[in-house]
């Protein structure tokens, strides 16, 4: 049985470094992870090309496979916007929830093809996501609501304002971290039923847990990418409507 | 933040998103966003295009509804007319023939009457001669004419007086 180090070590056969990337602007030392970088273009150049693929030479009455997926995937992300999100403030949001989604359920995917790795799997990549939505949801709160927006905060009574504000940071937290968390687990235990199952046993059915797994790491990616934009949509959401009952 | 993990790849991906966003938003969006209006007006075309075509289907329905009914009342008016028609004329072919029979009777009954006067006279005539041949027989000389013709008138008048 090998460990997971030595599984890791004999599936780069990329020649990534372990080490960030290291170099000084100024008096800064900026690291920079080589492997989240690299996948996170190749994720998306693969977006860029499937999009494309998707939308050149579209036809009103016979679309193509690809432009009816594309499609549908629009509309049904539409559709949770439109739910939530009054459709006069959602429609200029279509855009970054649409990219959101694909770019994430490409991400999540990626990580299972062998010697790939996820951009997801990488905290740096999730926590940038979460921390730009929450950025975004302050930001059209205000927008929407002006300085009323803060009034959420000390309602329905003033003490509550630190949990409030824990709650509000709580948000982009866990929206990184779920996504982190899931995903690089599943990555994880790609390599852990490697390591497990010795080469010998896989043609005895050792490979049954590992197609299992990778199965069902499919579903986890569609899953935990819907997640992630449906609680960008909800705390847009949240942060755009009008409360009626003050 | 280091032993988190955490460095400026995060940064890195923030920037590398907004990239992505900027080319979707820009290139694939627009295209995305016009097939579909492209197709909800399509669809909203074509149902409002069924809409009219089942309004006039409708209207032209009525309107042969209208005109069926029209050509049955007006063949209902032809064939009353033409029953009409055909009683009088049957009315008027009977009435002919019953003239056509009175008119029959009436000249035979004018023919027997003229046959009967004929025969009237013939037989007068013939009494007349029987009654001169017997007389001379009789009498067995010839009588003037004067006294001839008296004879016979008077026979004829007497013969007259006999019912035939």
């Amino acid at each position: 049985m090998k460990s997971l180090e030595q599984v890791h070590e004999e599936l780069n056969v990329w020649g990534f470094p372990h080490h960030p990337w290291e170099f000084t602007v100024g008096n800064t030392v900026v690291q920079l992870n080589p492997k989240t970088l690299v996948m996170t273009w190749v994720v998306m150049l693969l977006l860029i090309i499937f999009t494309l693929a998707a939308t050149r030479n579209m036809d009103l009455r016979r679309p193509t496979k690809l432009q009816l997926m594309l499609e549908e995937l629009f509309l049904f992300l539409r559709g949770l916007v439109y739910e939530n999100i009054d459709p006069h403030k959602g429609a200029g949001l279509m855009a970054l929830i649409f990219s959101l989604f694909t770019f994430l359920l490409f991400s999540n995917l990626w990580g299972l093809v062998p010697t790939m790795m996820s951009p997801t799997a990488d905290k740096n990549t999730t926590l940038g996501l979460a921390i730009m939505v929450f950025i975004l949801v302050q930001f059209l709160g205000i927008r929407y609501k002006g300085l009323g927006y803060f009034k959420h905060f000390v309602e329905p009574f003033f003490f509550f304002l630190p949990l409030k504000i824990v709650e509000e940071l709580a948000k982009p937290v866990t929206l990184a971290f779920r996504l982190y968390g899931n995903i690089y687990a599943g990555e994880v235990l790609i390599a852990v039923l490697l390591g497990l199952i010795g080469l010998n046993s896989y043609v005895f059915g050792g490979f049954i847990p590992s197609v299992i797994w990778l199965a069902f790491s499919i579903f986890v990616g569609f899953i935990q990418a819907f997640i992630f934009t449906m609680l960008t949509i909800a705390y847009i959401s949240h942060a755009v409507q009008e409360h009626h009952e003050h | 933040m280091e032993s988190l993990g955490i460095n400026y790849t995060l940064i890195a991906q923030v920037i590398n998103f907004i990239i992505l966003l900027i080319f979707l938003r820009v290139v694939v969006y627009p295209r995305l966003v016009n097939v579909l209006e492209q197709r909800q007006k399509y669809i909203a075309d074509n149902v409002a295009a069924a809409e009219e075509e089942r309004k006039k289907a409708e209207e032209l329905k009525q309107e042969y509804l209208a005109e069926l009914a029209r050509a049955r009342e007006q063949a209902q008016a032809i064939l009353q007319q033409a029953t009409k028609d055909a009683e009088a004329k049957a009315q008027e072919i009977v009435e002919a023939a019953k003239a056509e029979a009175q008119r029959i009777k009436e000249s035979a009954i004018e023919e027997i009457a003229r046959e009967r006067e004929k025969a009237v006279a013939e037989l007068h005539n013939q009494v007349a001669n029987l009654s001169v041949l017997v007389a001379q027989k009789i009498i067995g000389r010839a009588l003037t004419p004067e006294i001839h013709h008296d004879l016979i008138k008077e026979f004829i008048d007497e013969a007259r007086g006999l019912p035939c």
